[in-house]
């Protein structure tokens, strides 16, 4: 009934069952009828299927059902449950589903993808990282051979070659990251032949909250090596002899550092009584902050490492040397100055793209998770995406304990311990779910050093991590893991052979205690899903201290609280609700942040679109050689005389791609500089966002056409060297490497939305 | 800028948006001229011309202003907006004041939509309130100060009859609170905004008619001209800001070929907007309140005062001069209050921007705040005489009171103006489109 009214109502999460659930009857009635089938049969009747166009009628849908289910019991000994194909309905409708961990959602993204795939669409299974990528492909890989599709997987390591045989396959598991780099890569092409992602067509996303609102505004980044930087030796000298604290403050959060009123004064007075806010030069005070930033926040050996004479960056997330990058806009040449190396080529962002307007690029989406209708608005909101929720197959058996309260770290750290030494006294697996990998390390030793032993999950390594996850079930475990860590890995009980299982199950089954809450309820329910599979027993419970980050930050009135008991547990109700309160506004904040984003990126995906596609039409359509031949005929007639036709059009198009790349890297950071200071903008109580829009758009106009103008102009200066058209020599520049990564801090980040924040509260409540 | 508006009649989406508004505000005007059941409408009509004409015109000008003439018509719209801007504000000030109020508010959108939930009620209760008494008065004949009999509109006043008039009215204002939804979501505009302004400026044609018959053709002549000029004005302030200059230097910017500085604060000369000269109406709006309670024949001295120095007609050299004086001062402590200058300069420092030639830390908030204070006096005293011009020009000639273009409504017509013409430039410029405003 309820559910009704929310449907009539239109309110998200609310896609029905009905049709899907009226089909499950003659499904399983075709069940016997398909078991008499051959192989060679079933494979045929699968591509019967694929004798009409989509969307599937409803006799169709049951039929492809029914077929899948018999292949996945034939191919991989495993029949899909009648909540598993309810999920692959409502993937084919373009829908997200949530299934609860452990329903097999892999299985029915499976039988949904090689739905698609039978209608001839090309699907991208689109996964969290490379390990699930590969491991979900050669797991199903039966299965899509007994329903004849094709299936391949693309990893870091995979060359241009199996790429590109990747993407030609029916379907194609990947991760998020890889997929957007190979998009990046596309779009500084010179040749036809270099292209490697194919039109896009379906994506099925696993772990849809994931991908589409935790890392959504995440950019990918595609940088290049730019000219060499001049070191400067002099300014790190300089910047060596300040004193920090008297001189250089550092912010707390170690982001941002700048100069006192002291500092100032002594750098002027070291560089000989100048001034550095001078309107006239402008040039000494950014060499003086890139020193500083060099100097004050980035440490050798946390942050780089300096090699062979050569700087080289540490990538936090996975704790590896990053061969090829560097760090942009003269911080490269900062660094190195302050490390006595040779000055090497500077960084620069040739293109990004979002993780959302990666999404967007595919006409049909759908995808699963655990945790869909908690953020079923957004899904909404920026990719038009509904939420079929779909019903445990065997009803959830968990106990999930109210939070624990305690008044300080310490003492919340204390009772964690005793909690887990009781527990695990009575042979009870245990995961912890941490915040962050120093805090996983940390909570670790304590526990050693208690004589509790543990595995560390620390996000670096996703193949041996899936292991070890798959192992926490196994009586008397202990596991400590981020939040992230082992994602889309089952835990089974009694181990990934279930061996065990019964004495497990005795003990009352996984335990899953948070150290801390997260930033929003989702990420709770995550891990509390961790524990509880397919029916399985479990239990959950989280420990917090009122001085966890999340409420210091979110809820900082709360003062006063009223502890109970010695060991400092707090029992007074209305701090749940303090908690609750403040993961609310955690959650309030991202999302926010998550609209601005979008907005701001908006434009720049329209400007982007006219950028690529003029630079498609350059790219395989001979467009540069037509314009250059109107622009400048007589070199053009010339040219074609003296080198022929076909050379004079590698010519035009490589000039033309030039152009166009570098302006549309010139005014990428062009925006990159707008953005950074818009926010003040909203002093004069202007809204930011259409200001931003205000003055992109002008600088925008006229780009193709001076990008024309500039090719012309080169084209016409080209000379003739053996034969060919001498770009190189005109000044056609590509980068001599390039690399990708993603964007967790951006070196030079504004920290945009904080500061609108404080500004909006300098503005006051009043007016708007 | 014509070619930016066939733009955006060209761009399928921003035109059905506008066509969704223009087709809303029509149904509300309908719903403004339409009277509840059980009202003579040919009848109310003569006592409101009656009324108008009479001594008491000004009290009802500014109820008028905002309901655009429809509350003394019965209208089934009668109430207007009028509910829901009370209800935004009372729950505004009692954010300040309940603490739940105040951790919804930091809960952001979740909470906010809970908090307009809270709006919502109390929209509707205090809608049932006015309308009762709007009713309650027209039934005893109060509404219209005794100038018409009740009975001569009110030809029924059984208690199902009046009980379906407040119904009627009630179920009126939460349309409205919805149409103004429906416009903020899928039309262009703040709907609320827009709907004020609708109210407003329904009210010139009549309100230039009756200068037309009244006055003589010169007169109107040289009212519309002036008035024309009156706008163009306000627009031409409410636009101008001074740009300061803001570099960020953390960055080595190498081969940029875009000149000149593409970040600045930029100060608008009217800083406040239209506040100050709503909050000096309403505080010049208590002595009406004071000689209401004390009723207007009383000898009390206070009476006598109130009525010589603020007779809500305004014309009083007294009461123009602290109207004046009201709008300078609550311009000057409205930016006092929403810009702070250090704050600015410290974040600005924090993060590495600075005003060329200008030190970061104190020398830059003392520079801003120089500026501001310099920028600020301009600014009040432009608001202060837009607010009084219209009383200085006609009150002699007495038509002041039914002057559409008064000071208050010229501000807040420009001002939704402008932010309406905005959005649907931003719309535009989404879509890598120019707008039509500088």
């Amino acid at each position: 009934m309820a559910e009704s009214v929310r449907r009539i109502l239109g309110k998200p999460g609310s896609v029905s069952l009905q049709p899907y659930t009226k089909l499950l009857k003659s499904i399983e009635e075709r069940e016997e009828a398909l078991r008499e089938l051959g192989d060679a049969e079933l494979t045929a009747a699968a591509a019967e299927l694929g004798n009409a166009e989509l969307p599937y009628d409803p006799a169709d849908l049951a039929e492809l059902c029914a077929v899948g289910r018999e292949a996945a019991r034939r191919a991989l000994d495993e029949r899909p449950f009648d909540a598993q194909l309810l999920g692959v309905m409502a993937l084919l409708d373009g829908n997200v589903a949530e299934m609860a961990t452990g329903e097999g959602k892999t299985l029915a993204g499976a039988l949904a993808a090689a739905g698609f795939a039978l209608r001839g669409q090309r699907v991208h299974v689109l996964s969290v990282n490379d390990y699930l990528a590969r491991r979900d492909a050669e797991w199903m890989r039966p299965l899509y051979e007994l329903l004849g599709v094709a299936v391949s997987w693309i990893g870091q390591e995979s060359t241009t070659e199996e790429r590109r045989a990747a993407y030609a396959a029916d379907i194609t598991y990947a991760s998020v990251s890889e997929l957007g780099f190979d998009v990046l890569r596309d779009r500084i092409a010179t040749d036809v032949s270099e292209l490697v992602v194919p039109e896009p067509n379906v994506a099925l996303i696993d772990e849809a909250d994931s991908v589409l609102v935790d890392e959504a505004r995440v950019p990918l980044v595609l940088a290049g090596a730019a000219e060499a930087a001049e070191s400067d030796a002099a300014m790190a000298e300089l910047v060596r002899r300040l004193r920090p604290r008297t001189d250089y403050v550092v912010d707390d959060d170690g982001r941002n550092a700048h100069l006192t009123d002291a500092g100032i004064d002594a750098v002027e007075k070291a560089l000989d009584g100048v001034d550095l806010y001078s309107a006239e030069d402008t040039t000494l005070l950014p060499r003086v902050n890139l020193a500083l930033h060099a100097h004050a926040l980035l440490q050798r050996d946390v942050h780089y490492v300096v090699r062979d004479g050569q700087v080289r960056l540490i990538n936090e997330s996975r704790g590896r040397i990053a061969l090829l990058q560097r760090w942009p806009d003269g911080l490269q040449a900062a660094v190195e100055a302050k490390e006595h190396v040779a000055a090497s080529e500077t960084g620069e962002i040739l293109d990004s793209i979002t993780v959302q307007a990666l999404v967007l690029r595919y006409p049909t989406r759908c995808g699963m998770t655990g945790t869909a209708m908690a953020v079923a608005e957004q899904l909404r909101e920026f990719y038009e995406l509904e939420v079929a929720v779909i019903p445990p197959n065997k009803p959830n058996i968990r106990v999930d304990d109210e939070d624990r309260l305690y008044a300080t770290p310490e003492e919340k750290e204390d009772a964690l311990l005793d909690e887990v030494a009781e527990v695990h006294a009575g042979g009870r697996p245990i995961l912890i779910g941490t915040q962050d990998v120093a805090e996983s390390e940390r909570l670790a030793k304590r526990l050693g050093n208690a004589g509790l032993e543990c595995v560390v999950l620390n996000a670096k390594n996703d193949a041996d991590e899936a292991d070890v996850i798959a192992e926490a079930g196994t009586y008397g475990r202990i596991t400590v893991s981020t939040q992230m860590a082992g994602r889309g890995t089952d835990i089974r009980l009694g181990g990934s052979d279930m061996a065990d299982r019964d004495r497990v199950v005795e003990t009352g089954g996984l335990y899953v205690i948070g150290y801390g809450r997260y930033p929003s309820s989702r990420l709770d329910d995550q891990l509390r899903g961790r524990a509880g599979r397919q029916g399985d027993p479990g239990g959950s419970v989280f420990y917090v201290s009122v001085e966890d980050d999340l409420i210091a930050n979110n809820a900082p009135e709360t003062r006063g609280y009223d502890v109970s008991s010695a060991d400092g547990a707090i029992t007074d109700p209305t701090w749940r609700r303090t908690v609750d309160h403040a993961q609310r506004v955690a959650e309030g904040q991202l999302l926010e942040l998550h609209r601005n984003t979008w907005r701001y990126n908006q434009l720049v995906d329209v400007q982007r679109g006219v950028v690529m596609e003029h630079r498609r039409a350059v790219l395989s359509d001979d467009q540069g050689k037509r314009q250059l031949a109107v622009d400048c005929p007589a070199t053009y007639e010339e040219l074609i005389e003296e080198v022929g036709e076909e050379e004079v059009a590698r010519a035009a198009r490589l000039i033309t791609l030039y152009h166009l790349d570098r302006g549309w890297t010139d005014h990428n950071a062009f925006l990159a500089d707008l953005r950074e200071g818009i926010h003040l903008r909203f002093l004069g109580r202007r809204n930011p966002l259409d200001e931003f829009n205000r003055d992109a758009v002008p600088a925008f106009k006229g780009f193709l056409d001076e990008a024309r103008a500039r090719a012309a102009e080169m084209f016409t200066e080209a000379k003739v060297v053996d034969g060919r058209v001498d770009v190189d020599a005109a000044g056609v520049r590509r980068p001599s490497t390039t690399w990708t990564y993603m964007v967790q801090e951006h070196p030079f980040s504004t920290d945009f939305e904080s500061v609108v924040g404080k500004l909006k509260n300098i503005g006051g409540r009043t007016g708007d | 800028m014509l070619g930016a508006f066939v733009r955006a009649f060209r761009t399928p989406d921003l035109r059905n948006k506008l066509l969704f508004t223009l087709f809303i505000l029509t149904i509300y005007r309908l719903g403004s001229v339409i009277p509840a059941p059980g009202v003579d409408s040919v009848a109310i009509k003569q006592c409101l011309q009656n009324v108008q004409s009479g001594d008491a015109a000004g009290v009802y000008s500014l109820i008028n202003l905002f309901s655009g003439g429809a509350l003394l018509q019965l209208a089934i719209f009668g109430l207007g907006i009028m509910p829901y801007i009370t209800a935004s504000i009372i729950l505004n000030l009692l954010t300040v004041v309940i603490p739940r109020l105040e951790t919804l508010k930091k809960e952001g959108q979740a909470g906010q939509t809970k908090i307009t939930q809270y709006t919502r009620y109390l929209t509707l209760a205090l809608a049932v309130l006015q309308s009762t008494s709007i009713i309650a008065m027209a039934r005893t004949g109060q509404l219209f100060q005794g100038a018409c009999p009740p009975s001569s509109y009110l030809p029924d006043d059984g208690i199902v009859t009046l009980v379906t008039m407040v119904f009627v009215m009630t179920a009126g204002t939460c349309v409205i609170m919805w149409f103004g939804e429906l416009i903020t979501e899928r039309g262009v505009g703040n709907g609320m905004s827009l709907l004020i302004f609708t109210t407003i400026i329904s009210a010139f044609p009549s309100g230039m008619m009756r200068i037309w018959t009244e006055q003589s053709q010169w007169v109107f002549a040289i009212i519309c001209v002036a008035a024309l000029f009156l706008i163009a004005g306000v627009v031409f302030i409410e636009q101008a800001q001074r740009r300061i200059p803001v570099q960020y230097a953390k960055r080595m910017v190498g081969r940029r070929m875009y000149g000149g500085s593409s970040t600045y604060i930029p100060l608008k000369v009217n800083q406040a907007g239209v506040i100050p000269v709503i909050f000096a109406s309403s505080l010049l709006y208590l002595p009406t309140l004071v000689v209401g309670l004390m009723g207007p024949e009383s000898t009390s001295p206070v009476v006598t005062f109130l009525n010589t120095y603020f007779d809500p007609m305004g014309t009083h050299p007294v009461y123009m001069t602290t109207f004046f004086a009201l709008i300078v001062g609550f311009a000057f402590f409205y930016v006092a209050i929403t810009f702070n200058p250090t704050e600015v300069a410290d974040n600005m420092k924090k993060y590495g921007g600075f005003i060329p030639s200008i030190r970061p830390g104190r020398p830059t908030a003392e520079y801003l705040d120089f500026v501001l204070t310099r920028l600020t006096t301009p600014g009040a005293l432009y608001l202060g005489l837009i607010a009084l011009l219209p009383m200085v020009a006609l009150g002699s000639s007495g038509a002041s009171a039914n002057f559409p273009f008064g000071g208050v409504s010229i501000l807040i017509m420009v001002g939704v103006g402008l932010d309406t013409v905005k959005q649907i430039e931003s719309h535009l410029q989404q879509r890598n489109y120019e707008g039509f405003l500088r």
